[in-house]
């Protein structure tokens, strides 16, 4: 009794833990080996004089941007502030556009692929029709759900625009449909987490005081996300402003076709002010859904 | 109006995976009634409160609430048995980001139809707000009705739960620990509250208690509950040797 009193006697951890840190050890060689064979350094990034001189010219215009077009251009063209706001406008829209359509298409998506909806009585006898509902057609659709949304943003918008543009060439329909659906995946995959991560005693409350699944699902669960599925519409409104800009490279005329245009003809100072406004739209989208979402969260 | 609803457990198993929630449980309460269930957490409270309302499925033995056996009930007549059946959870439940108004609406979620539910919902009929605050009155905080519910403090969010509980015109009242989500000083208030509500409505009350003393002065009768047994089922004109009963329970509650 006394020997055992005198050791001291420490628990074993779980051999788990060694499993991980062999995980753990094997990413970490997967990292540096990644490393090695894309020969990534320092070295890769020396530029040619040439190049460097580009950039060097390119942003020295940082401090001044382009107040005029930087070379004559065709009588009857709007000068290039002008130009620069209806860029600006299109952007909004396009991106105005695909959101609108990809909110309804992530909440419908994500209503499927939730689980909360399905989760039925505990107590009470249940009909066939009610069981077949409950253990095939929720679990199939739930399934299929996924898949759709897996699909939808795996493809990035860049790729879904190529994909229209050769469908229906270069129309403003295009540009909406190439960013709604992987926004509309992304969307539909993080509201369903949400809606399910979401604290379920409100809606078993409601559940108890006899309300019906869908009542249960609208009446206690949704308004508890409400807030946080608004919060991340705004994130993804500011993504898909960038998208819409983005997709002007293509040829749609948001800011991104100016941007590569003035790009390739060597109008930094045009590029500028076209990057500025850019940067002027998101940061006033950001202090706008800022302030929502104060006032949401209240 | 009909007078309480009653409820009947016959020889009620419940469990959880190899835990064994309560055994063995027989139970009446008639109607009107007013009683509390006491005893250590864990001895199988809530579980009993959750058969009482529909939420808990027993593995064995029956659960009748106003002579319908729950079991042998279709989903409907389920929701509708259980509409019947006001439950003032312990965590209050509430959906914190609507208005006070929402909540208490609620409550009658299960007399109504999906779209009935959403037009309610975005314009309510006045003779719902109306009797929405009338219910508020009664349980003290009328003026808050257009307020958010997450402002409200934790005795105000109880007052919610309960007049959502209410709004549900039920036949009878199940509160689940109501004295743990509020400060000491409120406890009291709260347990009076659902009592002199109940026996207003002539409902049927059955509320789990930490707190002996208030079960004792409040409710004619108390059923001890331990280790997922009922210990004891007298009325609270109690004998010495029920009163050690009773404190051996507040015993075990504080180791």
């Amino acid at each position: 009794m006394s020997e055992r009193a005198a050791t001291i006697w420490i628990p074993v951890p779980p051999t788990r833990v060694s499993v991980r840190s062999l995980v753990v050890g094997l990413l970490v060689a997967a990292a540096i080996l990644s490393a090695m064979y894309l020969h990534l350094g320092p070295g890769t990034l020396t530029p040619s004089l040439a190049g460097r001189r580009a950039a060097a010219e390119f942003f020295v215009r940082a401090l001044s941007p382009a107040a005029r077009y930087e070379s004559d251009v065709m009588p009857g063209t709007p000068p290039l502030l002008v130009t620069a706001l209806r860029a600006v406008g299109v952007t909004v829209v396009i991106a105005a556009s695909a959101m609108s359509l990809a909110v309804v298409i992530g909440l419908l998506l994500a209503f499927v692929a939730s689980n909360a909806w399905w989760i039925g009585e505990r107590a009470g006898a249940q009909s066939l029709w009610m069981r077949l509902l409950r253990r095939s057609v929720a679990p199939i659709a739930y399934g299929s759900a996924r898949v759709v949304m897996a699909l939808m943003r795996s493809t990035h918008e860049l790729l879904w625009a190529v994909l229209f543009l050769a469908a229906f060439g270069l129309s403003h329909t295009a540009a909406v449909l190439a960013i709604a659906i992987p926004f509309g995946g992304t969307l539909g995959k993080v509201f369903s987490e949400m809606i399910d991560e979401a604290p379920r005693d409100a809606a078993e409350a409601l559940r108890g005081a006899g309300a019906a699944p869908l009542q249960v699902f609208f009446f206690g669960l949704f308004p508890r996300v409400f807030p946080d599925i608004c919060a991340y519409t705004f994130y993804r409104f500011e993504c898909s402003l960038r998208a819409s800009a983005v997709l002007g490279f293509f040829g749609f005329p948001t800011l991104g076709y100016y941007i590569s245009a003035s790009f390739e003809n060597l109008h930094y100072g045009e590029v500028w002010t076209y990057l500025y406004t850019l940067i002027a739209l998101v940061i006033v989208v950001d202090i706008w859904s800022a302030g929502l979402r104060r006032r949401l969260v209240v | 109006m009909a007078a309480g609803a009653s409820f009947v457990l016959d020889d009620v198993r419940v469990s959880y995976g190899s835990c064994v929630a309560l055994d063995g449980v027989d139970l009446t309460i008639e109607p009107g009634e007013a009683v509390a269930l006491v005893g250590p957490s864990g001895a199988g409270k809530t579980t009993l409160l959750g058969l009482l309302n529909g939420a808990v499925r027993p593995d064995r033995g029956s659960v009748v609430v106003d002579g319908r056996v729950l079991r042998d009930l279709s989903p409907a007549e389920l929701r509708r048995a259980r509409a019947d059946i006001g439950f003032v959870h312990q965590d209050l439940a509430l959906v914190p980001n609507v208005r006070v108004l929402q909540n208490v609406l609620h409550g009658q979620l299960g007399r109504m139809s999906f779209l009935r539910a959403l037009r309610a919902a975005a314009f309510p009929p006045r003779r719902a707000v109306a009797e929405v605050y009338e219910i508020l009155e009664r349980v003290g905080i009328a003026e808050k009705i257009y307020e958010p519910t997450r402002r409200l403090s934790g005795g105000q969010r109880q007052r919610v739960a309960i007049a959502r509980a209410l709004y549900q015109k039920p036949r009878a009242l199940l509160a689940d620990e109501p004295v743990s989500s509020v400060d000491p000083a409120r406890a009291r208030d709260a347990v009076a509250l659902l009592v002199e509500v109940s026996r207003e409505r002539k409902l049927t009350l059955c509320v789990s208690l930490h707190n002996l003393e208030l079960a004792r002065e409040f409710f004619p009768r108390l059923i001890g509950i331990r280790a997922g047994r009922i210990a004891f089922d007298r009325s609270s004109a109690l004998h010495d040797r029920d009163f050690h009963a009773l404190y051996d329970l507040a015993e075990e509650q504080v180791s």
